[in-house]
């Protein structure tokens, strides 16, 4: 196990490599930033010196050199909007997205798992129907929308949670359920498809032949077979759960990574961008490890080689 | 022939299966009784019901299926009115069920010991250390070499033969009055099929447990069987005793199915083999529902379906050769 995880840890440097080229060259690409460092009424002259010291003026090669110097050294460069280094901004805001990650995994399993296995050992019953539709319903919503709903609806009508921001429970759960339905919906499905699967599967048949109660069928014998693909896609679509938080932080002006992000997109303060950028490539690569690893302890055919 | 009590009588049992293509009647009035004990082998093509038979005994069918009609009688209950909850506690316990594929029957996540147990644990309300400790004794009573490591080893390290014991193992581990096999060994190579027949002949008889042993393999019923039933789209065609259905079988099926297995081609009529395939239930013939593949079929063969008659003592055949035989008498 040990020599996996080694390999696997080494397999992302290249990754990480290439994630630093992309994201260097989209902001290359982006342009100068120095007018948005200055003054409006700056001259053309301060904007040229400006340019120099920050060595922008130099070609693409030598300047993705020195970005990579200092990256390995853990130095993305300063904020211009904050003047202070880049990545301790970022990790500061990396606590409150992983609380409302966790929050939102946490509502979506809770949901997932026994809608999923109900409508899956229920199939094709008016419950089942109904459980499918609202999983696709669940997915459609984009989360800009349904976090607008939310506010309007328990917060400004009824009064019950805080509009926005980060500090008690109470303030975690709307966005959770922002975050939560588009992830809970999707695993609704795959978990069904999965049960409906392995419940067709002879093993099922020979321990419904011993007597079992149905709930041992169902969740000892079916369950923990259906979570070995639900596992891996689940872990392959965390990017799609980042993205969902950039958008939830924002609507809920919750104090994470994703509103950090989004708004030094705005104000193209790259070095936070690029900070951010890793951070959140970093935390897709360490879930897909951490979906390969629980895999590996779901399912005992699989050799670590 | 051995005697005994029916500790299994199957009456006139239908099972349906109502799919979008509309209703298919895969057992169709299917009777026979199996006896403490003894060992009856239902044999027949591919599709003949032979599998919903021993899965509605085991009240297993599930949606769309379901039993339609008829009475499945256990030592005197009749299980098509048993509750869920008495049906569980005969499952495993006083019937048990063996099937055809050991490779996929056994759950590749939990270890040959812990699926072992399980139904110990369950059955005879034992703690882990003593299911641990008859788990063990009964994947030796099974011939298994190392059985304390087989114990925690998962199923795929394990050959085919090897499981299919694991299967046997579990299936006899809570002593069953009625074991089905549903043809136990044809996923298994040749000189394994002997062995794993040779090992439930001989625990049945230790414990006087009777087998309903399905297989479309007539070596394995020469093999095994006290009696035999012969089925054919979903009906019982012939019933008899082994004897009797190799030296004097009555239904041109049953010869048919007799002719195409090579030990026995010197029978009296010539059946080179079964022309034709078995009918799907969409386009089951008016009749006898042999009657396109009959050689021997007639006008009444076509418009009328024959019953299921007496034509010996303990000789059943459904078929007009015979019903127009005992009219003239
Ligand atoms: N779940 C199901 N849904 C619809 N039809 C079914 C279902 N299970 C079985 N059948 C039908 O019932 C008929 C009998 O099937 P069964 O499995 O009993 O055959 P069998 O005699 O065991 O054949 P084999 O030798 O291939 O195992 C077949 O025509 C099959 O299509
Ligand atoms: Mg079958």
């Amino acid at each position: 196990m040990i020599k996996f995880l080694l390999k696997r840890v080494l397999e992302f440097i290249p990754v990480l490599l290439i994630i630093s080229f992309i994201v260097f060259s989209l902001v290359f690409v982006a342009g100068n930033p120095v007018a948005l460092m200055l003054p409006e009424d700056a001259s053309q002259e301060d904007i040229e010196r400006l340019t120099v010291a920050l060595g922008l003026d130099q070609p693409f090669i030598v300047q993705y050199g020195k970005y990579m110097l200092d990256l390995v050294q853990g130095d993305f460069g300063k904020s211009f909007r904050y003047n202070t280094d880049a990545l301790p901004l970022v990790l500061e805001r990396l606590p409150a997205t992983l609380e409302l990650a966790a929050a939102s995994m946490i509502i979506a399993i809770i949901i997932a798992i026994p809608l999923g296995v109900w409508s899956a050992t229920r199939k094709n019953s008016s419950l089942d129907l109904l459980a499918t539709g609202g999983a696709v319903i669940g997915k459609a919503m984009p989360n800009f929308w349904l976090g607008i709903m939310l506010i309007l609806l328990f917060s400004v009508t009824l009064g019950w949670f805080p509009v926005s921001g980060r500090g008690t429970i109470a303030h975690l759960i709307l966005p959770a359920i922002t975050l939560g339905t588009g992830v809970a919906a999707e695993m609704t499905r795959l978990i069904r498809s999965s049960m409906v699967e392995i419940l067709s599967q002879d093993y099922v048949r020979t321990a419904k032949s011993k007597g079992l109660r149905n709930f041992f069928v169902v969740y000892k014998h079916a369950f923990r077979n259906s979570l070995i693909p639900v596992v891996t896609i689940t872990a392959l679509q965390t990017s799609t759960l980042v993205g969902g938080a950039l958008i939830t932080e924002t609507v809920f002006s919750w104090p994470g990574l994703g509103q950090l992000l989004i708004q030094a997109v705005n104000t193209r303060d790259m070095a936070i961008v690029q900070a951010s950028v890793f951070t959140i490539a970093i935390l897709v690569i360490f879930m897909n490890l951490l979906a390969d690893v629980v895999y590996r302890i779901l399912d005992p055919r699989i050799k670590y080689s | 022939m051995k005697t005994g009590t029916a500790i299994l009588d199957v009456d006139d049992l239908h099972t349906y299966f109502r799919t979008e293509h509309g209703v298919i009647p895969s057992v169709n009035g299917v009777s026979f009784e199996v006896r403490e004990g003894e060992t009856l082998a239902i044999v027949g093509e591919s599709g003949s019901g032979k599998s919903v038979t021993s899965l509605s005994i085991m009240g297993l069918i599930d949606s769309p299926g379901k039993v339609e009609k008829g009475n499945i009688l256990f030592e005197g209950k009749n299980l098509t009115t048993l509750g869920k909850k008495d049906y569980r506690k005969l499952r495993g316990n006083e019937i048990a069920m063996i099937f055809q594929e050991p490779l996929s029957s056994l759950n590749p996540l939990f270890t040959i010991g812990n699926q072992l147990s399980e139904s110990i644990k369950l059955h005879q309300k034992v703690d882990k250390k003593t299911a641990r400790v008859k788990s063990i004794e009964m994947l030796r009573h099974v011939g298994i070499p190392r059985a304390e490591k087989v114990f925690s080893s998962f199923p795929h390290v394990l050959s085919g033969g090897m499981r299919q014991r694991v299967m046997i193992a579990m299936a006899l581990s809570c002593n069953p009055k009625l074991l089905i096999a549903d043809e136990p060994t044809t996923a298994l190579d040749v000189t394994i099929q002997a062995q794993i027949l040779e090992l439930m002949k001989k625990l049945a008889k230790e414990n006087s447990t009777a087998i309903l042993l399905i297989t479309h393999d007539l070596g394995v019923v020469a093999e095994m069987a006290d009696k035999v039933v012969v089925m054919y789209a979903g009906q019982v065609v012939e019933h008899t005793d082994v004897y009797t259905l190799f030296s004097n079988p009555k239904h041109p099926y049953t010869k048919g199915l007799l002719n195409s297995t090579p030990k026995f081609h010197e029978t009296e009529e010539v059946l080179a083999s079964i022309t034709g395939t078995v009918p799907t239930p969409s386009k089951m013939p008016k009749g006898c529902k042999f009657n396109p593949r009959c050689p021997f079929a007639t006008e009444v063969c076509t418009t009328q379906e024959p019953v299921l008659r007496e034509v010996a003592d303990g000789h059943k055949v459904r078929c007009w050769l015979y019903e127009e035989k005992e009219d003239a008498i």
